[in-house]
């Protein structure tokens, strides 16, 4: 194995849906001879990208898991995390992020920068991932990278650059000028394999020396030796200004962009050198771990891997061969046979077998040094668990995990299915920190709930597929919340003192709402009318209050409740006396709180062409909708606005009749909100009418 | 709505904005002093006073239009205690509507048909357009006064900035410099930022209004560094 730290790229592939994405990857691993054949995400040769191992992204053509995959480029070993483009899965992307070192984001040389290609820009910044933009499928018709270029810098304010210049476009692409060396690429063979290199087309001569003007002048203020070079006049040598752009791409100051046509088999290779020549190693990257026994200090990984270990656990996939967990080492080395421990639960484990995962396929290893992103068996663990030696007992950050918005019932058909589906269930919450799944003890139904609705299908269909266990689906349901908007005081007295051992507790005090945080418990009592032992019955009585409101039976966040009054007997009462005391004061404190249902927000951006910008804002106002805005670009409308996500159920059908199916929109979570009168009386209604049914 | 403090204390109110006038105001000057930060204030002074408004943004994107308002909004609620800050942020959002134009797609039927979407779906009914890097360069009379009539007949208040160039030295009698000297007739108002060392001094330059016709009003601000 190679131990060169600065030989290694860990990167990410990250884009819009249908950018071209999986086939890039593809095409990588065939460049690199990874794969010895090369096969369509949609191919007509029905085996499907490589990548997409699993059957259901075959069917959809898209991508639902990251799968890592190893690959070596020249003397470099990369590491790709193939990334899902739909936002539905958002926390699979971050993850992703969290552990890459640099990422190549796609676009889409018609589409451009579109909503996706937002949202995972703002996320790359968020982790400070350098990135290279890869404008692919130059040979669609209609394909004008300078174009995207030109949004680069506009919507995602990217100093974004471009190093080729394309030799014809649409299908009129041969290959490209690099503007760095000043040769003309061209990709010969049927699969594009033999590079040649040659002059510059006489038609693209002045095109070409004016755009590298332009490099130049972008990269310059990287380093002052190229600046130099430039006032003098000199011959620039190429080694500077790759080292120039190298500088500007680690400090995310620039975006050096590359185009070709993954599918057409035209710019992956030198695209290859860029992730060589640009992107960070991981000696290049700070990357910060919480020191558990230090209250939770701030550490620095040191990348050495004769420290002691810490590794992340980032992913988790159920394969052949029992759980499979991918993790990334950030210090030390992971030895095949050694016992490290898990440091979230404290549990010690034994690393049994040590893979590089090439997709579909792997390979044992005996040990994975600093930097490395590898695959490991039989650990138990759930994703973003950090792993380390006895020596330290550090923790990666933590990682930003959106709460659940929607909701479905689920019923297995029989009781094989009931048996598999809880095994599934189980696996899938270990998967992805935002599926969550429980059971309704009312209905005794079990809920799964995620971040969407594509979301939750996808995993039903995963049961069904993976295993074999069929379910009913209920009608998709918003996850409401219930809060208080004022203060309320409460003052109750739990008696039962019939015969037998009696039942006493009274609870004093108020509750009000509290911003940001879910609930908290203030404990003023003085001269011990409530004895200290029943302080906690009374925070238990609170809390399980809590799990079901009044108005509609959703879960109440955001209370503080303060206790400071109370009585007690000094036989009759105990721990149950005073948990009830504190439900009754709860209840009669929240009728008088003024309690209100908040429902989840999406952030909502609908893409289409500009002459159904009208029909589009009156389909979201229709929807109790308020746009926030709409930015036109020539032919090319982009309305954002905040959505109920109770009236999004449905919406792409109705998008789709509306625009002839030109236009398409992305969702993700933004806030909670207050739901409009009318709205609250009418789910209060269906609840109580449910329970009277029920 | 309870932000009559908040709009009393504005210094806006030397503009006379609560005039029930439906004519268009300009604000001129060099790049940088200032022109979009003082087209939001006078957005945001209408969103206080209960009305609606359409913010037009030529050229910059629908996310830094965002952070104009919420960067103006943190520094009023830093200077000023609002008893609920997030209901005062929640109003400003519904009544504010944003839409960015790349230079090429503005014009005037786009803006008609834009404002017309809008109106007729009872989406969003403005009583106010601020329109920002509208370029002048090349307007004339004919054309302004075709939107002007169109925003009179929409019953909307409206204001422009507009860009002045130092190499440009044409002026109109009332002292509207270039690119505007000819088009000055069409504005009810017209400010000029000028910069004076420490300070931006507002000039503002009246016309056709009988109160005071032809005056001017100086205002200066500080900078804040």
């Amino acid at each position: 194995m190679n131990k060169d730290l600065d030989k290694v790229r860990n990167i990410g592939i990250s884009a819009h849906i249908d950018s071209g994405k999986t086939t890039l990857t593809e095409r990588i691993l065939y460049y690199t001879q990874r794969i010895h054949a090369i096969h369509e995400v949609r191919g007509k040769d029905g085996v499907g990208a490589t990548m997409d191992s699993m059957e259901l992204e075959k069917e959809r053509g898209i991508t639902i898991q990251s799968a890592a995959t190893y690959c070596s480029w020249k003397d470099i070993d990369v590491n790709i995390i193939d990334t899902p483009g739909h936002v539905d899965f958002t926390v699979e992307v971050e993850r992703a992020l969290r552990v890459l070192d640099g990422a190549v984001l796609i676009l889409c040389s018609v589409g451009g920068v579109q909503s996706q290609s937002i949202t995972v820009d703002r996320q790359m910044t968020r982790y400070n991932v350098p990135r290279i933009a890869f404008i692919n499928k130059c040979d669609r018709t209609g394909a004008n990278p300078e174009r995207v270029v030109g949004q680069l810098r506009d919507k995602l304010n990217l100093n974004a650059v471009m190093i080729q210049l394309p030799i014809g476009l649409e299908s009129e692409l041969e290959g490209m000028v690099d503007l760095v060396t000043m040769k003309a690429i061209y990709f010969d063979g049927d699969q594009g394999d033999d590079i040649r290199y040659d002059e510059i087309p006489d038609h693209l001569k002045d095109d070409a020396e004016e755009k590298r003007e332009e490099l130049l002048d972008a990269v310059s203020m990287f380093s002052e030796e190229l600046m130099e070079a430039m006032m003098e006049e000199e011959e620039i040598p190429v080694e500077l200004i790759h080292a120039a752009i190298r500088k500007g791409t680690l400090d995310l100051e620039l975006a050096p962009v590359m185009i070709g046509s993954a599918y057409k088999n035209k710019g992956v290779q030198p695209l290859l050198d860029a992730v060589e020549a640009y992107l960070p190693c991981p000696t290049d990257v700070v990357n910060t771990a919480l020191d558990l026994d230090n209250d939770e200090e701030e550490m620095t990984v040191s990348n050495n891997p004769d420290d002691p270990l810490v590794a992340l656990a980032f992913k988790l996939e159920d394969g052949r061969y029992g759980q499979l967990t991918y993790v990334r080492t950030y210090q030390g080395t992971l030895r095949k046979g050694e016992t490290i421990f898990n440091t979230r639960t404290g549990k010690k484990v034994k690393v049994g077998r040590l893979v590089r995962m090439h997709s579909n396929e792997m390979e044992e290893i005996e040990e994975a040094g600093s930097g490395d992103i590898v695959g490991l068996f039989g650990v138990d663990c759930a994703s973003g668990d950090t792993f380390c030696d006895s020596k330290v007992n550090w923790s990666m950050s933590s990682m930003h995990v959106p709460a659940p918005v929607i909701s479905l019932a689920i019923t297995p058909i029989d009781n094989k299915a009931q048996d598999n589906m809880s095994k599934a269930l189980n696996r899938f919450s270990k998967e992805d920190p935002t599926f969550k799944t429980f059971v309704d003890h009312e209905t005794s139904e079990t809920i799964i709930s995620g971040m969407g609705e594509l979301h939750l299908e996808v995993y039903i269909e995963r049961m069904k597929r993976e295993y074999n266990a069929e379910v009913e689906v209920g009608a998709p349901r918003v996850a409401y919340r219930e809060a208080i908007t004022q203060h309320a005081d409460f003052n109750y007295t739990h008696k039962k003192q019939t015969g037998g051992s009696g039942q006493f507790g009274r609870v004093g005090g108020h509750m009000e709402p509290l911003e940001e945080e879910e609930y908290e418990f203030v404990d003023q009592i003085v001269g011990g009318v409530i004895p200290r032992e029943y302080i906690p019955s009374c925070d238990k009585g609170f809390q399980a209050s809590m799990e079901k409101g009044m108005l509609i039976g959703a879960p109440i966040t955001g209370i503080r409740c303060l206790i400071n009054d109370g009585s007690y007997h000094a036989v009759d009462s105990s721990d149950m006396a005073f948990q009830q005391a504190a439900k009754g004061a709860f209840k009669e404190g929240y009728k008088n709180a003024g309690p209100v249902i908040m429902e989840p927000i999406m952030k909502v951006s609908v893409e289409g062409p500009s002459e159904f910008q009208g029909s589009i804002m009156g389909s979201l106002n229709q929807r109790r909708g308020m746009i926030v805005g709409t930015s036109e670009e020539g032919s090319y409308t982009v309305v954002e606005a905040d959505m109920p996500l109770s009236e999004m159920f449905g919406y792409s059908t109705t998008l789709r009749s509306l625009t002839q199916g030109k236009a398409e929109f992305t969702m993700e979570f933004s806030t909670y909100k207050q739901v409009p009168k009318s709205v609250s009386e009418e789910l209060i209604k269906e609840y109580a009418e449910s329970r009277k049914n029920g | 709505m309870g932000y009559e403090p908040l709009v009393k204390k504005n210094p806006l109110r030397v503009l006379n904005l609560a005039g029930n006038d439906k004519k268009m105001g300009l604000i001129m000057a060099r790049a940088g002093l200032g022109k979009t930060a003082l087209l939001v204030q006078i957005a945001l002074d209408s969103i206080l006073r209960g009305k609606r408004v359409v913010h037009i943004s030529i050229g910059e994107n629908l996310e830094k239009t965002k952070l104009w308002y919420d960067d103006m909004l943190e520094i009023i609620l830093q200077k000023c205690s609002v008893a609920k800050p997030h209901e005062l942020i929640d109003m400003v959002q519904q009544h504010r509507m944003i839409m960015s134009f790349k230079e090429s797609a503005f014009n005037r039927a786009r803006l008609e048909e834009r404002l017309n979407d809008l109106i007729l779906q009872d989406i969003f009914k403005p009583d106010c357009v601020v329109i920002d890097g509208f370029d002048f360069t090349n307007m004339d009379h004919g054309e302004l006064e075709d939107i002007n009539n169109l925003m009179e007949s929409l019953r909307l208040q409206t204001w422009f900035s507009a860009t002045s160039h130092r190499e440009d030295d044409r002026v109109s009698p009332s002292g509207v410099p270039a690119p505007c000297h000819e088009l000055d007739d069409l504005f009810e108002t017209v400010v000029l930022l000028k910069s004076e060392q420490k300070n931006v001094q507002l000039e503002i330059i009246r016309h056709n209004s009988d109160a005071c016709s032809g005056d001017s009003y100086h205002l200066s601000l500080i900078r804040q560094l």
